[in-house]
C-alpha cells in the first residue's frame, strides 16, 4: 500500500512552489489583478511553466513531453491554485490532453510540441458548440487553439474573435469566442470527451484544494499572531474548532484529489465516483476555507488591500466549473442509488 | 501510488476468509438473530466463538510470534479488519484487551506480567475492563479520584468507574488509581491491574439511551490489589495510559469504511421500498455522506500507508476519530430524511426498523467516547495545526 507522492512527485511540487514564492508572489498576482486590460498570462510565469515542463508534463515524449499523469499535473495545478497564479496551463493542457487522445498523428504532430513547449497557447471548453458562440472560455483571447464541442465530439478551433467578459475574479481572463467549424478530432468518441472531462474535472478540484489549503495555513498563521483581547484570537475555541474542522475537511479534499487522479490514470473499479466525489467534496472546502479566511482575518481579511479576496472569488469561480457540489453529489447519487 | 497489498498479504486473505466461510454459521447473519439472545447468552456465543479464531491462529495479527501472535504486517491487519466485516463475524468481546492493554504489556510490562497477561488475553480466557472514566473525570481524565493506600504489599482501592465496556463481564481490569495522597492532575497516578472476582468490585450494568447496555459502572469498595499488578511505574500511571492510548492508531480505518458503507446501503434500500429514492434532498444528503465515507476510505490508506514506512501519526489520530465518528453520526442522520414522517416507527413498509434505529442511536455515542469531538478539535488545532492553548 502507497497511498501518497513519491519523491519524485514531491520535488515537482516544490520546484514550483518555489517558483511562484520567489519569482510571482502574492504582490505579482495583484498586478495581474489590477490591471485587467492585459492578457493575464504573464509572459515571464509563461515561460517558466514552458521552461520546467509545467505545459509538457502529459503531453508524450515522442511529442517532447515529459510524458506523466494526472497525478502529477493535479501537483502542478495544486500549487497554481495556492499561489491563485494567473496562467493559462490549465487550458493548455487539457488541450493538449485533448490532442493526444483524440488527435489524428497529423494533429499532434502540428500542435503537442508546440503546446508542450509553451510556443502555443491552448485553451479547453465543454460550453456552447463550435460552429457559434463559445462562452467565457478561459485566456480564449490569448489561445492560439481552443478545443472546443462541436456536435458530439470535439473540433479544433484556431483564429476565433474574442470579445472579453469581465470577471470579479481577476486571476484569469476570459473571452466569449466566435468560433468557425474548426478541425474535428477524429477519436472524440462519447467515451473520450467524458475522459477529458474527467481530467478537466480533476484538474480544477486540485486546484481549488491548493486554494482551500493556502487559505487555512494564511488564516491559521495570522490568528496565532493577531492579539484581541490581549490574547492570541487563535486560543479562542470558536475560531479553534472552526479551524480544526477545516483542517480535516481540507484534508480529506487532498486525499480525494489525489485519488481521483490515479483514478483518472489507471481507471479501476469506481473511478467516476471518486472524480465526483473528488470535485463535490474540492468544491465545497475551497469556498468554506476561503470564507473562513475572510472571516477569520477579521475587518482586514474584507479589504481589497488584502489578498484573501483572491482566494475566494478564485474558488467561487472554479467550484461552479465542470459541475458544481450539487451536481456532483447528484452525479454520486446516480451511481450509488441508481 | 500503489494501492494493492502484497501477495503474501492476499494469500492472508484467502486463508482467512476460508476460515470465516467455514466457521461462522449461517443463521448469524439472519435479521434479529443477535438481538433473539439475552446479553449473557450473546456474550458467552461470541467469547467462544473468538476463542476458536484464536486456536486457528487469526488473533494477534500483528503480534510478534513470541507472544503467541502472527507476526503480521499492518497490511495484514487492515485486511483482517475488512475480513471481519464482510464476514459479518460478531465484534471482539475483549477490545480494550486487545487493542490497548496487550501492546502496553509487550512494551513497558515486567517478564511475569507478559507470561500472565497476553497468552489467556488472546484466547479470551481472561476479559479486560478498562478503568479511566468516572463520574468527575470524563474528558478531564486527570481529574480522577479513584484513590490507591498502601497496606502491607496491596493497594487498597476505593472509588467510581464509568463507561466501562464489557463491566458486567469482565474479569480483570486495567485501572487509573491516584495512589498518592495529595497529588494533583496528572501527578502520583498508578495504573493497577485489579481483579473484578472480588468483594470489593461490584459491576452493575447502565441502560443506554438505546436500550443496550454495552457500558457498565464499575465500584470499587475497599478493593485489593498487590503493589507489583502495576503496569508501569508506581506513580508514573499517567505515562502508562498515553502510552496505552496511543494504541488506538491502528489502521482500522479501512474496515470501517466497510461497515458504514454497507449500512449507507441499508438506508437507500429502505430509501428506495419507501419509494424516497428520487427525491432529490434525500439523493443529495445521501450523497454528502457518502462523499465523506470515501474520502474516510482514503484517510484510511493513508494511515496505512503511513504506518508502513514507519511514521508516527501522532495526534493525527485526533483527526481520525473526528472523521469516522462525525461521518457515522452524519450517516445515521440522513436516515431521519429518508423516513420522514415515520422516523421514530419500529417498522415501516415491511421493514424492521429496530436494528437501524439501534445504529442511529449508538452513532450518539461515537462523537463523546474515546475523546469527545470538542477535545478532538482542541487537540488538532493546538497540536496539529498549532494554535496557541
Amino acid at each position: 500500500m502507497y497511498f501518497a507522492l513519491t519523491d519524485d512527485q514531491r520535488e515537482f511540487d516544490n520546484a514550483v512552489r518555489s517558483y511562484l514564492a520567489e519569482r510571482f508572489d502574492g504582490e505579482a498576482v495583484r498586478g495581474v489583478v489590477e490591471n485587467a486590460d492585459d492578457t493575464g498570462n504573464p509572459a515571464a510565469l509563461w515561460k517558466a511553466a514552458a521552461e520546467q515542463g509545467w505545459l509538457a508534463v502529459t503531453v508524450p515524449e515522442e511529442h517532447d513531453g515529459l510524458g506523466l499523469g494526472v497525478v502529477e499535473a493535479q501537483v502542478i495545478s495544486r500549487a497554481l491554485g495556492a499561489g491563485t497564479a494567473p496562467s493559462a496551463w490549465r487550458g493548455t493542457v487539457l488541450a493538449a490532453e485533448a490532442v493526444r487522445l483524440a488527435g489524428s498523428p497529423e494533429q499532434q504532430a502540428a500542435w503537442l510540441p508546440r503546446l508542450a513547449s509553451g510556443d502555443a497557447v491552448g485553451a479547453f471548453t465543454l460550453r456552447g458548440s463550435a460552429p457559434g458562440t463559445l462562452p467565457a472560455v478561459e485566456y480564449g483571447a490569448v489561445a492560439d487553439v481552443v478545443v472546443a464541442p462541436s456536435g458530439d465530439g470535439l473540433t479544433l478551433v484556431t483564429g476565433a474573435s474574442a470579445t472579453p467578459r469581465g470577471s470579479y475574479d481577476g486571476t484569469v481572463r476570459l473571452a466569449d469566442l466566435d468560433a468557425g467549424e474548426g478541425e474535428a478530432l477524429p477519436g472524440a468518441t462519447a467515451d473520450v470527451v467524458a475522459d477529458l472531462t474527467d481530467r478537466a474535472t480533476v484538474l480544477v478540484a486540485a486546484d481549488l484544494v491548493g486554494i482551500a489549503r493556502e487559505a487555512l495555513t494564511r488564516t491559521v498563521d495570522y490568528d496565532r499572531d493577531r492579539k484581541q483581547f490581549g490574547v492570541a484570537v487563535g486560543s479562542f475555541q470558536a475560531i479553534k474548532h472552526a479551524l480544526a474542522d477545516l483542517h480535516v475537511n481540507v484534508t480529506m479534499a487532498e486525499h480525494a484529489v489525489l485519488y481521483a487522479a490515479h483514478a483518472v490514470d489507471t481507471r479501476p473499479d469506481g473511478s467516476d465516483l471518486a472524480i465526483a466525489v473528488a470535485k463535490a467534496k474540492a468544491s465545497d472546502v475551497a469556498i468554506d476555507a476561503t470564507a473562513a479566511m475572510i472571516q477569520y482575518h477579521g475587518g482586514i481579511g474584507y479589504t481589497w488591500e488584502h489578498e484573501a479576496h483572491f482566494f475566494y472569488k478564485r474558488a467561487k469561480r472554479l467550484a461552479a466549473q465542470f459541475g458544481d457540489a450539487d451536481a456532483q453529489r447528484e452525479r454520486i447519487a446516480a451511481l450509488t442509488i441508481g | 501510488m500503489d494501492l494493492t497489498y502484497t501477495a503474501a498479504e492476499e494469500d492472508f486473505r484467502s486463508e482467512l476468509r476460508a476460515w470465516l466461510q467455514a466457521n461462522i454459521p449461517q443463521e448469524w447473519s439472519r435479521p434479529g438473530f443477535w438481538e433473539s439472545l439475552d446479553d449473557e447468552e450473546s456474550f458467552q456465543l461470541r467469547r467462544d466463538w473468538e476463542r476458536g479464531k484464536a486456536e486457528a491462529g487469526f488473533a494477534g495479527i500483528q503480534w510478534p510470534t513470541e507472544f503467541g501472535g502472527r507476526g503480521g504486517t499492518p497490511g495484514m491487519k487492515a485486511i483482517y479488519d475488512e475480513e471481519l466485516v464482510l464476514a459479518r463475524a460478531p465484534r471482539t468481546v475483549n477490545p480494550l484487551g486487545l487493542t490497548f492493554l496487550a501492546p502496553t504489556v509487550m512494551a513497558i510490562g515486567t517478564d511475569v506480567q507478559k507470561k500472565e497477561i497476553i497468552g489467556p488475553l488472546l484466547h479470551n480466557e481472561v476479559i479486560w475492563c478498562q478503568g479511566f472514566s468516572e463520574p468527575g473525570a470524563g474528558s478531564d481524565l486527570a481529574a480522577l479520584s479513584t484513590r490507591g493506600i498502601r497496606d502491607g504489599d496491596d493497594f487498597v482501592v476505593n472509588g467510581q468507574k464509568v463507561w466501562t465496556t464489557n463491566a458486567v463481564h469482565g474479569d480483570k481490569i486495567f485501572t487509573m488509581v491516584r495512589t498518592e495522597a495529595g497529588s494533583e492532575k496528572h501527578r502520583g497516578i498508578s495504573m493497577l491491574l485489579i481483579d473484578m472476582h472480588q468483594d470489593g468490585v461490584d459491576a452493575r450494568p447502565l441502560k443506554q439511551m438505546s436500550g443496550a447496555s454495552e457500558f457498565g459502572e464499575v465500584f470499587l469498595t475497599d478493593a485489593r490489589v498487590p503493589a507489583d499488578e502495576c503496569l508501569g511505574e508506581i506513580g508514573d500511571g499517567w505515562r502508562t495510559a498515553m502510552l496505552l492510548l496511543s494504541f488506538e492508531r491502528g489502521a482500522s480505518g479501512i474496515s470501517q469504511y466497510t461497515e458504514f458503507r454497507r449500512q449507507y446501503d441499508e438506508i437507500v434500500e429502505v430509501a428506495r421500498k419507501l419509494g424516497r429514492d428520487q427525491d432529490p434532498v434525500v439523493r443529495g444528503r445521501l450523497a454528502k455522506v457518502l462523499t465523506d465515507l470515501e474520502c474516510l476510505r482514503l484517510h484510511a490508506m493513508h494511515v496505512l500507508t503511513q504506518v508502513e514506512l514507519g511514521r508516527d501519526l501522532g495526534f493525527e489520530a485526533s483527526m481520525t476519530k473526528l472523521i469516522w465518528s462525525e461521518a457515522f453520526q452524519d450517516l445515521w442522520e440522513v436516515f431521519d430524511i429518508v423516513l420522514g414522517e415515520d422516523a421514530t416507527l419500529d417498522e415501516v413498509a415491511g421493514v424492521d426498523l429496530r436494528p437501524l434505529h439501534a445504529q442511529a442511536m449508538w452513532s450518539r455515542s461515537v462523537t463523546i467516547w474515546g475523546g469527545s469531538s470538542q477535545v478532538q478539535r482542541n487537540i488538532t488545532a493546538e497540536r496539529v495545526l498549532g494554535l496557541p492553548r
